[in-house]
Formats: C-alpha cells, sequence, structure tokens
C-alpha cells in the first residue's frame, strides 16, 4: 500500500523525527512520511487522533466534518479556538492542526459524508472515522476494501470509548530481539559478551470489515465463554451505537436523566436478544458516557494514532480488530471480533 | 468546561475539580499532554515546574511547543499554547527546578496533588520526599517508547518511589573501560572520559591511560618493566593528559600517536592481559584503512552511515582542534561540559570511539548509534505519552472522587499481554515497604564502609548520591555531635578525615537530614574492611545503589533514563521515563504485569 517513494529525509525531517526514528526506525518514517489520512468527525477525539497523526510525520492529513463547532466540543476539542463557536468544527481547527508540524499538508472538507462520492474515499492511504452511524461506517469501510485501503474507526463517550480496525490484508514486520553469546578472541573462553541481534519477522494479517464485527454470533462457544472475562464494553459499544443510529445524536449531558433512560432500555434489550446474563452490563458503566472526557479522548486518540502509524510503517503487529477502553477498571485490551 | 458543563461528571467530581489546585511537574512529553488534559477538563488552578527549554528534538510530541519556540522556556510556552484552549484557567509558569529552597513543604501543601512528568531519578526522589512530607497525593508517570506506566504514591496507602531499591547499576570494571574493553559501549564510555580529560571537567577516575593496577596484569614482568622505563623517559602516564595534550597543543597527530599507538602497545606490554583475549593491534596516523576509498553507497540517514579509520582520524583532528578553539575562548579554569547535541563534542566522540573499537576488534558503530548509547537518548513518541497522560488525569479524577482505593498503578504495555490486554492496572494498591528508608516511619538504612578509609567527604557523597539527598546534615546519635553540616564551610575542615578518625565506629549510629526535603534517616555504620568506598544496606539480599553513579550507559534498550542531578540537563532531557517492561521474545509474557524497577543504567566505574 504506502508506497516508500524513495526519497531521502531532509536534515530538518531527522532533526524533528530524531526520537522516533530511534524507536521505528528510517524505513518506518519514510512510509510515513509518503501517506496520506482522512479524519473524520473533528470531535475532541477526532482533535486527538489529528494532533497524533500530524506529528508523527505523515504526507497529508484531510479534516472531514460539516458539523458547526459546540460549546461542549471546547471540553475536549483543542484544535478550534474557543471564539469560533458556530463555525464548521474542521475548518476552524486548520489553523492549529497546521501549526502542530508546518511539514505535514493539511486540508478541510466541510461537506457531509453522504455527499461525497465513493471515489472521494479511495483516495487516501487511510480513513480514520468518528462519531459516524453504523451505516455510514459500513459504506466507508467497504470502499476502503474495495480500495484495499486501511480503515479505522472508533469513539469517546464520555470516559468509555472503543476503536476497529480494518487493515484488509496486512503485512507487517516485527522486531524481535534475540540474545546470542560472541566469541570474540581466539580463545576467549572466560567470558563471552552476550550481544542483542535484532531481528525483522515478515508477518501478515488478516481483516473482517466492521458489520461481521458488530454482529458477532453470541450464541457460539467461543464468543459465550468469552462473557466470563466479565467485561461489558462490547456491549457497551453496541448500545451507543444503536443510540446514534436511532436519536441522531450521542447521549446529551443536558439530558442526562432521560437519555440514562434510554440507554438502561437498550441494555435490556440487548440482553435479552444476546441471552447475555442480567447484570451483566452494569448501570454504572452506563452513567459515564456523556459528553467526552478530555482523558479519555486522549487516551483513545492515543491508542488509534498509534494504530493509524502502524498500519501506515507496516512496523508492529497492530491490533485486530478491536480495542476498548474501560474507564470503571482503567484497562484497555484488545479483541478480535467477527471471524 | 466539561467539570461546569452538568451532566458530564457527578456532583461530586464537579465540586472538587472546581475546587481543586494541581502542581504539574515537568512540561515535557508527558507534561503537556496532562497540561492540555487538566485545563480542558477545567481544573481552574494549574501550577507548572520546568527548568528545561524547547529543542527540535522536543517537537515530534511536545505539542504545545513549535519550532518558534526553540530555546524558550518549557514551562513558559505550555502555560501560554494551554491558555488558548481555556483562558479561564489559572496557570501559573516556573522556569525553575523543582530542588530549590524555593518549592519547600508548605509550597507543596498548597496542592490537592501533584503530577510527575519528569525524566530523571533524582527529581522524582526529591518530589516523592516532599509529597509525603507534606502529605499530599503524587501521581508519577513515565513513558519509554511504547510502553510507560501512571502510579499513585500515598503516604501511608502504597509503595513511595524509594520503597523498592532500584536494580543494580550497569557497572564497568575501570580496567575493562581502560584496558581490556570488549563491547562499543567500553569504547564510548573512554571517549567520554577522553573528552573529559581533554576539554572537560578534570575527574581522577576517569583516567583514560592503560591500568597498571589491573589485578588481571598482576605479576607481569615485562608491563613492570616497561613502567620503569616510562617514568624515565618523562613520566608522561603521571602528567595530566590535560597538561600534556595542551603541552603539544592538541596537535591531532601527536594526540593520535599517543592514544592510539603508544597506549596501546603499552597495554600489550602487560602480556597477561591477551592469554586468553585477542590483542589490540595500535593505528599510525599516516597508515589508516579506509584511505582514498570512495565512500560506499549508503541509503540511510547521513548519520547512520559507519567512518572508515580514516575519516575517524580526520574527525577526530577536526573535532579537536574545534574544541580546542571553543576551550581557548573560555576564562581561565573554565571547561566544556560533554553534550550529545553539540556537533564537535559527539564527533569527537564517535571518532574515539571507533578508533578504539578497531583498535580491540569491536563493531564499528554510526554516529547515530552512539548519539544513543553515549547520550542515553530514549526514543519517545506521541503516542504512548498522550495515553499515560490521558490514564494519569483519569487517575486524578479518582482520587477527587475519594477513590484512592481504586487508583491502582496502570502499565501501558508495548504489546498486547497473553489476555489480549494493552493497558494493564494493578488489582490493588501496593502496599508500602515497612523496611523503605524513605517513607517508613523511622527510616533507617545500614552503611557498609571501611571506617579506616572512608573519609567525613566521601561520606558526604554518600548521603547525596546513595540517599538522594541535597544537603545532608550528620549528627551522631546520642552524642550530638556534628559531623557533616549544610552549612559551607561548617565541617569542611574535616573533610579528609576519617570516620575512625572522628571516633566513629562499627555499629554508630548517626541521625542524617535534609531539610529541605523535610526527610530524616538513621543510618548505622557497619565496617567492612573488603569494602572499598561505600554501599547502602536495607536488606542484605536486596543489591542497592554504590557510589560512583556515573553517567548512563546503553540506551539501545529504551530502558535508560538520564543521569539525574544538576549535570543532567545536559544529558536527554526529554525522555519521560523510569520504568518498563521489555519482551525480548515478542510473544506476549504469561505473567501478570511486574513491575520493574529498570536500573537507570547508570554504569558504575569501578576502580580495580
Amino acid at each position: 500500500m504506502v508506497e516508500n517513494n524513495g526519497v531521502e529525509l531532509s536534515e530538518a525531517e531527522a532533526e524533528q523525527y530524531d526520537r522516533q526514528i530511534r524507536l521505528w526506525g528510517l524505513e518506518s518514517q519514510k512510509r510515513i512520511r509518503s501517506s496520506k489520512v482522512l479524519i473524520i468527525g473533528l470531535s475532541g477525539l477526532g482533535a486527538e487522533i489529528a494532533k497524533n497523526i500530524i506529528l508523527s510525520g505523515v504526507k497529508s492529513v484531510c479534516l472531514l466534518d460539516n458539523e458547526k463547532l459546540k460549546e461542549t466540543d471546547l471540553h475536549s476539542q483543542f484544535l478550534a479556538p474557543s471564539d469560533k463557536i458556530g463555525e464548521n468544527r474542521a475548518e476552524t481547527s486548520l489553523q492549529r492542526a497546521r501549526a502542530l508540524n508546518p511539514m505535514v499538508e493539511v486540508t478541510a472538507e466541510t461537506k457531509a459524508v453522504e455527499a461525497l462520492p465513493d471515489s472521494y474515499f479511495g483516495t487516501f492511504d487511510v480513513v480514520c472515522a468518528t462519531g459516524l452511524k453504523q451505516e455510514q461506517l459500513e459504506r466507508i469501510n467497504n470502499i476502503c476494501r474495495d480500495k484495499t485501503n486501511k480503515f479505522l474507526c472508533g469513539d469517546v463517550w464520555g470516559m468509555f470509548g472503543y476503536m476497529f480496525a480494518d487493515l484488509f490484508d496486512h503485512e507487517y514486520s516485527e522486531e524481535i530481539v534475540q540474545h546470542k553469546a560472541v566469541k570474540r578472541g581466539p580463545d576467549d573462553s572466560e567470558k563471552n559478551a552476550r550481544e542483542t541481534v535484532t531481528i525483522n519477522v515478515k508477518r501478515r494479517a488478516i481483516y473482517v470489515p466492521l458489520q461481521n464485527a458488530l454482529s458477532a454470533d453470541w450464541t457460539k462457544p467461543e464468543l459465550r465463554s468469552r462473557l466470563r472475562r466479565g467485561d461489558p464494553s462490547y456491549f457497551v459499544m453496541k448500545i451507543l451505537l444503536r443510540f446514534r443510529d436511532e436519536y441522531n445524536r450521542n447521549p446529551d449531558p443536558a439530558k442526562r436523566k432521560s437519555d440514562t433512560e434510554i440507554l438502561l432500555r437498550m441494555r435490556d434489550e440487548l440482553v435479552k436478544e444476546l441471552n447475555l446474563p442480567v447484570g451483566f452490563v452494569s448501570d454504572a458503566i452506563l452513567t459515564d458516557v456523556f459528553g467526552i472526557v478530555a482523558g479519555a479522548a486522549a487516551v483513545v486518540g492515543g491508542v488509534i494514532g498509534q494504530e493509524v502509524v502502524k498500519a501506515v510503517s507496516q512496523r508492529e503487529p497492530p491490533h485486530n480488530n478491536m480495542f476498548f477502553f474501560n474507564p470503571v477498571k482503567c484497562v484497555g485490551f484488545v479483541e478480535l471480533y467477527g471471524q | 468546561m466539561v467539570a461546569r458543563v452538568a451532566g458530564v461528571f457527578d456532583e461530586k467530581l464537579t465540586e472538587a475539580i472546581a475546587n481543586s489546585k494541581i502542581l504539574v511537574v515537568g512540561a515535557g512529553g508527558i507534561g503537556c499532554e496532562i497540561l492540555k488534559n487538566l485545563v480542558l477538563t477545567g481544573f481552574p488552578y494549574i501550577e507548572i515546574i520546568d527548568l528545561d527549554t524547547i529543542d527540535v528534538s522536543n517537537l515530534n510530541r511536545q505539542f504545545l511547543f513549535h519550532k518558534e519556540h526553540v530555546g524558550k522556556s518549557k514551562a513558559q510556552v505550555a502555560k501560554d499554547s494551554a491558555l488558548s484552549f481555556n483562558p479561564s484557567v489559572n496557570i501559573i509558569a516556573h522556569h525553575d527546578s523543582v530542588i530549590s529552597n524555593d518549592y519547600g513543604v508548605n509550597y507543596f501543601k498548597q496542592f490537592n496533588m501533584v503530577m510527575n512528568a519528569l525524566d530523571n531519578r533524582v527529581a522524582r526522589n526529591h518530589v516523592n520526599r516532599m509529597c509525603l512530607a507534606a502529605n499530599i497525593p503524587l501521581i508519577e508517570t513515565g513513558t519509554a517508547g511504547y510502553a510507560g506506566q501512571v502510579e499513585l504514591i500515598q503516604k501511608g496507602q502504597t509503595q513511595c518511589y524509594e520503597c523498592q531499591p532500584k536494580a543494580p547499576q550497569k557497572s564497568f570494571p575501570g580496567c575493562t573501560i581502560r584496558n581490556t574493553p570488549s563491547e562499543p559501549i567500553h569504547c564510548i564510555v573512554w571517549a567520554k572520559h577522553l573528552f573529559n580529560q581533554l576539554f572537560g571537567e578534570e575527574d581522577p577516575d576517569q583516567d583514560v591511560s592503560p591500568d597498571t593496577a589491573d589485578p588481571e596484569a598482576a605479576g607481569d614482568a615485562g608491563a613492570s618493566a616497561l613502567r620503569t622505563e616510562g617514568t624515565e623517559a618523562g613520566n608522561v602516564e603521571r602528567k595530566s593528559t590535560r597538561a600534556w595534550a595542551s603541552e603539544t597543543n592538541y596537535d591531532p597527530e601527536k594526540l593520535f600517536s599517543k592514544l592510539f599507538g603508544d597506549d596501546i602497545r603499552y597495554l600489550l606490554s602487560m602480556e597477561n592481559l591477551w592469554k586468553k583475549r585477542r590483542p589490540p593491534t595500535p593505528l599510525t596516523w599516516n597508515n589508516l584503512p579506509g584511505k582514498g576509498n570512495p565512500t560506499a553507497q549508503h541509503s540511510g540517514l547521513p548519520d547512520q552511515r559507519v567512518w572508515s579509520m580514516h575519516e575517524c582520524a580526520q574527525v577526530f583532528g577536526d573535532s579537536c582542534k574545534a574544541l580546542q578553539a571553543d576551550l581557548k575562548n573560555r576564562p581561565e579554569g573554565d571547561h566544556l561540559v560533554w553534550d550529545k547535541d553539540e556537533k564537535s563534542a559527539m564527533d569527537f566522540v564517535t571518532a574515539c570511539a571507533n578508533i578504539r573499537a578497531h583498535i580491540f576488534n569491536i563493531p564499528l558503530k554510526s554516529r547515530f548509534e552512539i548519539k544513543s548509547m553515549a547520550g542515553n537518548i530514549i526514543p519517545a513518541i506521541a503516542t504512548a505519552n498522550a495515553i499515560v497522560a490521558g490514564l494519569a488525569v483519569l487517575r486524578a479524577q479518582n482520587l477527587l472522587k475519594g477513590e484512592t482505593r481504586a487508583c491502582t498503578s496502570v502499565y501501558l504495555r508495548p504489546k498486547v499481554n497473553h489476555r489480549g490486554q494493552l493497558f494493564v492496572p494493578e488489582k490493588t494498591l501496593t502496599a508500602p515497604n515497612p523496611k523503605c528508608y524513605v517513607c517508613a516511619s523511622k527510616p533507617e538504612v545500614a552503611l557498609a564502609c571501611n571506617l579506616k578509609q572512608l573519609t567525613l567527604k566521601d561520606l558526604n557523597a554518600a548521603f547525596k548520591d546513595g540517599l538522594n539527598m541535597q544537603a545532608p546534615d550528620a549528627v551522631v546519635e546520642g552524642k550530638g555531635l556534628v559531623v557533616l553540616s549544610s552549612e559551607p564551610g561548617e565541617t569542611d575542615h574535616n573533610n579528609e578525615k576519617t570516620l575512625e578518625e572522628i571516633g566513629l565506629n562499627d555499629g554508630s549510629a548517626l541521625v542524617v537530614d535534609d531539610f529541605l526535603q523535610n526527610y530524616e534517616v538513621r543510618v548505622i555504620l557497619q565496617q567492612k574492611d573488603e569494602e572499598k568506598s561505600w554501599r547502602l544496606v536495607t536488606d542484605p539480599d536486596i543489591p542497592m545503589p554504590g557510589p560512583k553513579e556515573e553517567k548512563p550507559a546503553n540506551g539501545s534498550n529504551g530502558a535508560d533514563e538520564p543521569k539525574p542531578g544538576p549535570s543532567c540537563s545536559k544529558e536527554d532531557s526529554d525522555s519521560d521515563m523510569e520504568i518498563i517492561e521489555e519482551d525480548d521474545t515478542g510473544e506476549p509474557a504469561p505473567k501478570p504485569p511486574k513491575r520493574r524497577k529498570v536500573g537507570m543504567n547508570n554504569e558504575i566505574v569501578d576502580l580495580c
């Protein structure tokens, strides 16, 4: 996918990216530098993802959003100036986004996702979508599949968050450190110096589309056994995506009481539908899903940003295929769904 | 902001945030992210301290800083940038060291909590003690590469930062450095010592000439014969390297011939050393490999190309001249401080380390690699810092809600563990170590030393380096005799006296305290005839730090931390990590997250 186009890094780039080149290597940095990323949804989460990706030094980032900046955005969206309420979220974010790293080309697109043709989404190496409905996510995911491009999506509701990745057929290299004994002298019997040797192993991961992951069959024993782990994050995500699909918005802090009732009702329906143990999805976890809490946006945006870097640099194993952040226990974990 | 928007947080948390005062120590990779999260969340009062200024290599992650800010105060620019996210927040920036009389226990007491975003152990130790003394919670953070962690330190409820002694320092015997290097790092350490001998602060423990006292060379007739000769021939070995270099006007050819010719031949004469080792090969200035060879095709960064011996010698000559000129321009008695970001200083170490490596048949390294090892660079990325800072502020929210017991340590793993976990929380708080020489109710520690040899000056160093005190006062328990005073000059006249001479013996107890840290510890002396310097003992089974915690070495595993202390600001000041977990195999580790105190890598140069 992302071709390392053979262009050498400039001295300025080598200097600015020094600390990360020392981590992921020059080849990765060159691949990052030639990749084009689309970020959909400039909420606090979108801003976090944009920051991380722009700092990493990609070729270009396009910020796509047709929504207007609201006051509640300012509690997590640090790219939009606070005096620009009512203006387009992507456009108002441009100036600060560009200032993060002038070596990256940052643009804005203010059209709605529905108003853009399939071909539009195919022009990016990676599409990273937030704040969309399931149907919109699946449409873009399928366009990316056709083009064999990388697709990621995620959301933060309150303190809870998730990420999904479909990297299609992904090849990557993984660095493995081995220790080996080295003989120095011809008769160096007393002490063999141990040297660490790093080798790169080529690996491949096959992904499934979002609709498979979201329609995982919980009657299957292999999935059923996951319930023993006791983490309800997958279901919390399902409930919140359904809420968005049904009400065309996220749970609103100003309607905390009535929206909580809706959420609990949707929870009960889902529990029945999937035949989950009663109480598996606690009331407590559905109380912290209002607005976007800055700390949680930083956490989930950090994970998604890193997955985009892994996807374009083809270095280190990317998560396959869902990540959840459960704020109750402060645990973040990866599970594979839909395969 | 969020905290003030009804419905996001419950009322209790909203109110607790509205009434909070937070101190953030460090405005680097994690500090910038923490500050952003606090400001957006609506924390109304934040003070931030950092003594550092902004460098270009910070810009890949310290997102509150841009190119035009390079050279400016991190704390100040961080404040200005963060205010643009929420102008109603009150931020006070201090471009200062947190280790200062200006930030005493009463200063700390005004905050609800302290959030550490530091990069060195000395400052972490210090803030740990200040928070224990002020009895306020401390959220301690760190990252290295992809990994990181967040932990709460709360007096009486959790471990403190110093409850677990740090792993033993990676140490290289002086004779390995001076006589028998076998790894690139040995040559790099030697090259940094050489820099100091020629241009920096002269330290007798950083001698670079052959060590004739090497026990391995004992009974080496050839060497002793040659040594006598050397003495007669003008005692080149005994004269300071600086004085000699100065007399030759830092002539590169002469320096080269001595360091890489004569000294190597001298080592060869110590025949016992080479009975089981491959002997070194002296080099001659005029006949170096690689001369006239065209530069090989190279695809990486220019710094990633390994130089030929001929090129090394050229760079050696050029950097010697440049450094000499720099030294000359300074006032009499001043010296250079090695800095990986100073071109000539870095060139010099690269060239010298590689020439020495070639002589000893050790693989050569590129300038890029040597910079990592000599400058102790810890790779750092935006995402890991963002995650750790996000978790830290979520933990701060727990704490403000009174959920102290829920604030267990959380580890960000470089790869998921066998349970698929990327952020791994501990199940419970880690209880304090009752024997901790810092946070125990009556802190106590033993100091093993040879009382007949250890001087009061050494004792002072032991308290500073071993017990991480800034200005120790020591009194003999029960007698009230002041043996060390933090008042300048008060006990200096005793500096050279041994502990025995001032009447201390095996089992004597000292009450040692540091006024600034509000920290007092009882130190019991243990006579150990064989101890060459000193060693702290809490539990006989646990290794403790010894003397001369030298500059860090070997940054290759990313687990290293810059040398703490004042000179540290010149080391890699932007790494944010204390602890990491390393999966050597790259496979998920089938064990629970284990707090691994990485030995900050400070190599110790033992005298042998």
